[in-house]
């Protein structure tokens, strides 16, 4: 599979997507016109990696969003909820969450997402990283 | 034409606005607008809460207004409803608000208004619930936004969110939507 790589614009993160190392980082701000449109292509990217073998997959996810408006919200919600459901079929999903001390609203945030999900999820600060 | 700025800039210093932006809302503008209250709460050195409850409630109110312009642009009215965009952001005693306004049809009223009701009469746990709860629909394919915005927007109110609807003509009315970030 190819790399995925999205540059990071005022209103959009950062995306970077190996699929050798099994690594998906999501980072910067997150307020584009239409967020479905702008995350699409991740969801094509993701729902391909997870179905590309039947061997268990590993797949290390890192998020490092200091904003994030409503309906990117909820497509991060849906990604969320892709990576859960593999979760529940056994493969292997890591989500790690990264804030920075001062944005405490980017913990509440991370804990909202955290809170309906069973896989393992990871809420960190940034020192130090 | 003469243009009497002293009488808009004590009209807009009753008010303690502090930021204003009226005319048609694009993305490019709704960014460098954002981008100027964060630097300028900043520079206040509003706490970082406030300034990113601030930023938020601005973002959802213009990219609300940026949606419904999109969705009726080839309505009738479509023209005039996306020229009739006006954002502030100012501070008056009870803290720094956002408000924000635009012209709606008046067949589109009604809906709004419910919703807005039934947020009115929620408390925070409950707004919580009920973006919860939205956040998990499916949406429709053409969908331009989550229908989350209002309900963010009451969950970082410090006071209940305020509106009004001022009928223009047989068309459209004007509607007003305040929240005290």
């Amino acid at each position: 599979m190819e790399v995925l790589y999205i540059e990071q614009t005022k209103s959009t993160p950062r995306v970077e997507f190996n699929a050798t190392s099994g690594k998906l980082s999501i980072e910067g701000q997150s307020y584009p016109e239409n967020a479905f449109r702008f995350y699409e292509p991740v969801f094509g990217w993701l729902e391909n990696y997870l179905n590309a073998t039947d061997q268990e997959v590993v797949l290390d996810i890192y998020f490092h969003m200091p904003y994030i408006n409503t309906s990117s919200s909820k497509c991060i919600m849906m990604m969320l909820e892709i990576l859960e459901k593999s979760h529940q079929q056994g493969k292997k999903v890591m989500v790690r969450w990264y804030y920075d001390a001062e944005n405490e609203e980017a913990l509440e945030c991370a804990e909202e997402f955290k809170e309906d999900l069973a896989m393992p999820f990871e809420i960190k600060l940034t020192e130090g990283v | 034409m003469s243009i009497d700025l002293l009488q808009i800039q004590n009209v807009l210093q009753r008010y303690g606005v502090l930021i204003n932006f009226t005319g048609r809302f694009t993305q490019a503008i709704i960014e460098e607008l954002g981008d100027a209250v964060k630097k300028y709460l900043e520079d206040n050195s509003t706490s970082h809460s406030d300034t990113h409850n601030v930023f938020a409630v601005f973002i959802e109110q213009t990219q609300n207004i940026r949606n419904y312009t999109i969705k009726q642009s080839a309505a009738p009215d479509g023209e005039r409803i996306a020229n009739s965009g006006i954002i502030t952001i100012g501070r008056s005693d009870e803290g720094y608000f956002v408000a924000s306004g635009n012209l709606i049809y008046n067949q589109d009223i009604t809906a709004l208004a419910a919703k807005l009701d039934e947020l009115a009469g929620l408390d925070k746990v409950a707004l919580k619930k009920k973006y919860k709860e939205e956040m998990k629909k499916v949406l429709p394919p053409d969908a331009l936004g989550a229908g989350l915005g209002i309900i963010d927007m009451a969950r970082r109110a410090k006071q209940p969110v305020k509106h009004a609807f001022v009928k223009i003509d047989d068309a459209v009315s004007f509607f007003t939507l305040v929240v005290y970030a």
